[in-house]
């Protein structure tokens, strides 16, 4: 019996303790002090599987690689390639590309750089046995000649006009790793302890959970500011925001569209955004009725609003898309609207009478799944166009790795799609609409376009090139294989008192720390 | 005689004791293999229903951008391509050795045994962190409530408990986060700490998300305390116990009290499966790193051998506290111990 007091006076007591601790307690804010430690969370994602490049697919895995090494090349502020470890490159006769490297730069472990390490990584994303997702990007490399410690020549088996771009320090693989660190640990195993030239170094991983780096002294633009970076992997884009607006995160890699409205008031927190590079369209399946009919699917794209989708979808934090290239890509992108890619309710009437197919013949399933703004999406779309067309579509509602398998296997009539961190036009391009291209969900074939993606992709010329996509994109909108849609911004949120992150289109994040100061 | 009857007596006694003994352990030991079975059903069911599902836990560990040759490389290099009744059985065959096997996309080639332990450490800490704080206050807004029965304070708790029942666990915690830590700033927001590392900031930290699956979980303690208690109240040695001149509070600790709480404690061990739903919600919302998160990144990315572990993990918790309840309450019974 007495037990049972004895019970009831320590929980009691236990209670009481809880709420002395919530009174007295330390207050979210205090931790906001020391100033060479940078708290940048990872929101919308928590999966990291590697920190090898070569290994490497996933956009936290990259906002994190961005940081531990750096590429023969890089982005600037303005998107133009510049130097980051290549000191200088120019053009042979030969057609071959030749490098410098700079002097003076060390990998983590203290080891210098030299041209073998550059020769090893790109070879080791060649070899076919090491199955690297970021293959393509080097496949048309026939070999990397060594001229000394640091010069190397990159001989291409014919002109390859994306291989500057996807020698960056962005989504690209292409990041230089440390031969010595590579063979000592095995492949395996370097992805858990990378041994990369950048800014930081990693210090430890906690799956699921998130992970800390610490600054590489040696780094070769001088030692960071910023000493250590906790980076929390934080998987709901709305617990991010609270996390920040907690005191408990300096910056986080993105923003619910939802929520930016609100944010922009709220003076302590700044937004940075901007249109980002990505495309969001309606992959069609060309093999199954009724996108097999080119007035249908033409008509289905004049019969929606692509303002009122922006506004509705992503609450304005956007652009309607008109074609296959984002904005942000310079002079491959050709604004305003197209014939066939606009709203014009009398038309697309005109256009589905065309049709072998009537407005109700089929029904129509468009897959979306349940995550952030892509169920509406869908949503918006199907109520458009059953309004203008008296259409039967519907929405099915799956989750997005199910969506994913089934547009691969073709198991769809159209779905709700979209690609983004791609920074070379051939990647919006060349693999979604050439014949074989392996992110042609739909099958689309055009000899016609396979021809000037091909010209395209060998140009050099940057004009030139552009003038190729250009037409390629003007049979491609006639031929409308794809619907598109409109091009998301790209959002940071950092703390009042952190300065100094630059905001680049394809969702840069992680090169940034060693820039940034924190008060 | 009398010594003779006495040696008869407990001779039966101890001989009833024995079979009362023998009739536990039986008891024990059918439940147990009947776990053992539901465990085994319950990992078949959910690796049928995930291999039924569409999707590829290459696509999620390779991402958009993996090309074909890679996703090809990945599945061989995973066992992806073996029958699926020979990946389900060397999986069940590597955990009756203690391997759980290897993380398919959520951790790319780490064991899913070496995953466990920390995770479980969380979700068993905030779980019983949030069964402490509903018992507390069940304990205290039943008996209140019981002891009043009909009075202001009744009502008071009994629409508290309405509206804890009420209210879904994901809206709690965004009200929490916004009232208590973002207007407030008394507790965190967001994150985790360890209770081996630091158990006053761990208890702190933990706070709002244990109080959000707290709440209907206290509400329905306190609902079913009152209404046993009520109960109780009105039995005959209750009444009896007055009759003799006992005080209130010293009926209602020793007759009352102890005999509702077999009842009680039976809803409690009922509702901790409750808990590992709320904790599945709460751990995403308030980035609690335990079981439930990961259980929800192995669906999303179809990472079989995670997904598989944690219902496992799951499955065998609320097998082990049914058993342990119906231990407790057999023990707790006063018809078995006086």
């Amino acid at each position: 019996m007495s037990q049972l007091q004895v019970k009831r006076r320590t929980l009691l007591q236990g209670a009481g303790a809880l709420t002395v601790l919530a009174g007295l307690g330390i207050r979210p804010g205090e931790t906001l002090a020391a100033t060479d430690k940078l708290r940048a969370a990872i929101t919308g994602y928590n999966a990291i599987n590697t920190f090898d490049p070569g290994k490497a697919s996933l956009i936290p895995e990259f906002y994190v690689i961005w940081s531990l090494y750096n590429g023969l090349l890089k982005f600037d502020k303005d998107m133009q390639i510049v130097p980051d470890l290549a000191e200088s490159y120019t053009t042979r006769d030969d057609g071959s590309l030749e490098f410098t490297l700079r002097k003076g730069v060390t990998f983590h472990d203290g080891s210098a750089l030299t041209s073998d390490d550059v020769k090893f990584t790109l070879e080791r994303l060649l070899d076919e046995s090491f199955a690297s997702p970021n293959r393509s990007k080097v496949s048309d490399i026939d070999k990397i000649e060594i001229v000394d410690d640091l010069t190397f020549r990159i001989y291409t088996k014919k002109p390859f006009a994306p291989l500057l771009t996807f020698l960056t320090n962005a989504r690209t693989g292409t990041q230089i790793v440390s031969r010595k660190s590579v063979e000592a640990a095995g492949n395996e195993a370097f992805g858990r302890a990378p041994v990369g030239t950048g800014p930081y170094k990693l210090v430890s991983w906690d799956v699921g959970e998130g992970l800390k780096l610490v600054a590489h002294d040696g780094y070769f633009e001088g030692a960071p500011t910023i000493k250590s970076v906790d980076i929390p992997l934080i998987s709901e884009e709305a617990s991010g925001v609270t996390a920040l607006l907690g005191g408990l995160a300096d910056i986080t890699s993105t923003a619910p569209a939802a929520d930016v409205p609100q944010l922009l008031k709220n003076p302590s927190v700044k937004v940075l955004r901007q249109p980002g590079l990505n495309v969001r369209f309606l992959s069609l399946n060309l093999q199954k009725p009724p996108f097999d009919d080119v007035h249908f699917r033409r008509a289905v794209s004049m019969a929606f609003q692509r303002e009122a989708m922006v506004s509705a979808v992503i609450f304005g934090e956007g652009v309607p898309l008109y074609g296959t290239i984002p904005p942000l890509l310079g002079k491959y992108y050709v604004p305003g609207e197209r014939t066939y890619a606009k709203f014009d309710p009398q038309a697309a009437k005109e256009e589905l009478a065309k049709s072998a197919y009537k407005a109700d013949e089929h029904e129509v399933k468009v897959i979306t799944w349940g995550g952030s703004w892509w169920k509406r999406y869908a949503e918006i779309f199907v109520a458009q166009v059953n309004q203008v067309l008296g259409t039967r579509f519907a929405v099915e509602v799956t989750d997005a790795n199910a969506a994913y398998a089934r547009e691969k296997s073709g198991d769809f009539q159209i779905g709700v799609w979209g690609w983004l961190g791609m920074i070379d036009p051939d990647e919006y391009m060349g693999d979604i609409f050439s014949t074989d291209g392996w992110r042609n969900f739909g099958k689309y074939s055009n000899p016609e376009v396979d021809k000037q993606l091909e010209a395209a992709r060998t140009t050099l010329d940057t004009d030139k090139r552009a003038e190729y996509y250009h037409q390629a994109e003007d049979i491609i909108m006639n031929d409308m294989p794809v619907i598109p849609c409109f091009c998301s911004n790209i959002h940071n949120l950092v703390r009042d008192g952190v300065d100094g992150f630059v905001q680049k289109p394809y969702s840069n994040f992680g090169d940034q720390f060693a820039n940034m100061k924190v008060s | 005689m009398v010594a003779v009857t006495e040696t008869a007596d407990q001779a039966t006694v101890r001989q009833a004791g024995r079979k009362s003994l023998a009739a536990l352990a039986a008891g024990l030991a059918t439940k147990l293999i009947g776990a053992v079975a539901v465990l085994i059903v319950g990992t078949l069911v959910i690796f049928l229903t995930m291999k039924a599902a569409p999707g590829d836990p290459a696509l999620a560990a390779l991402g958009e951008q993996a090309t074909p040759q890679a996703v090809a490389a990945f599945r061989v290099q995973h066992g992806l391509d073996a029958p699926v009744y020979a990946q389900y059985l060397s999986w069940l065959g590597g955990i009756v050795q203690g391997d759980f096997g290897t993380s398919l996309a959520v951790a790319s080639g780490m064991p899913v045994g070496d995953l466990l332990p920390s995770k479980l450490l969380a979700t068993v800490f905030i779980g019983l962190y949030a069964l402490t704080l509903a018992i507390v206050i069940s304990l205290v807004l039943g008996s209140v409530a019981a002891r009043n029965r009909g009075g202001t304070v009744d009502m008071l708790a009994t629409s508290l408990a309405v509206f804890g029942i009420s209210m879904p666990d994901f809206w709690l915690s965004y009200v929490l986060i916004f009232g208590l830590g973002l207007s407030l700033q008394l507790f965190p927001t967001y994150g985790y700490v360890s209770p081996v590392v630091d158990l006053p900031a761990a208890l702190y930290a933990g706070f709002l998300p244990a109080l959000a699956i707290a709440a209907p979980m206290a509400a329905v303690f306190s609902r079913t305390l009152r209404a046993v208690l009520i109960e109780t109240m009105s039995r005959s040695y209750a009444t009896a116990a007055r009759s003799f001149g006992l005080r209130e509070g010293f009926i209602f600790i020793h007759f009352v009290l102890r005999n509702a709480l077999v009842p009680y404690l039976t809803v409690v061990g009922l509702q901790i499966r409750y808990i590992l739903g709320g904790v599945v919600v709460v751990e995403r919302i308030f980035g609690i790193p335990g079981v439930g998160s990961l259980m929800v990144d192995g669906a999303f990315a179809r990472d079989f051998p995670v997904l598989q572990t944690c219902t496992v993990v799951f499955l065998a918790i609320v097998l082990v506290v049914n058993m342990l309840t119906d231990l407790v309450c057999m023990l707790l019974d006063p018809r078995r111990t006086s």
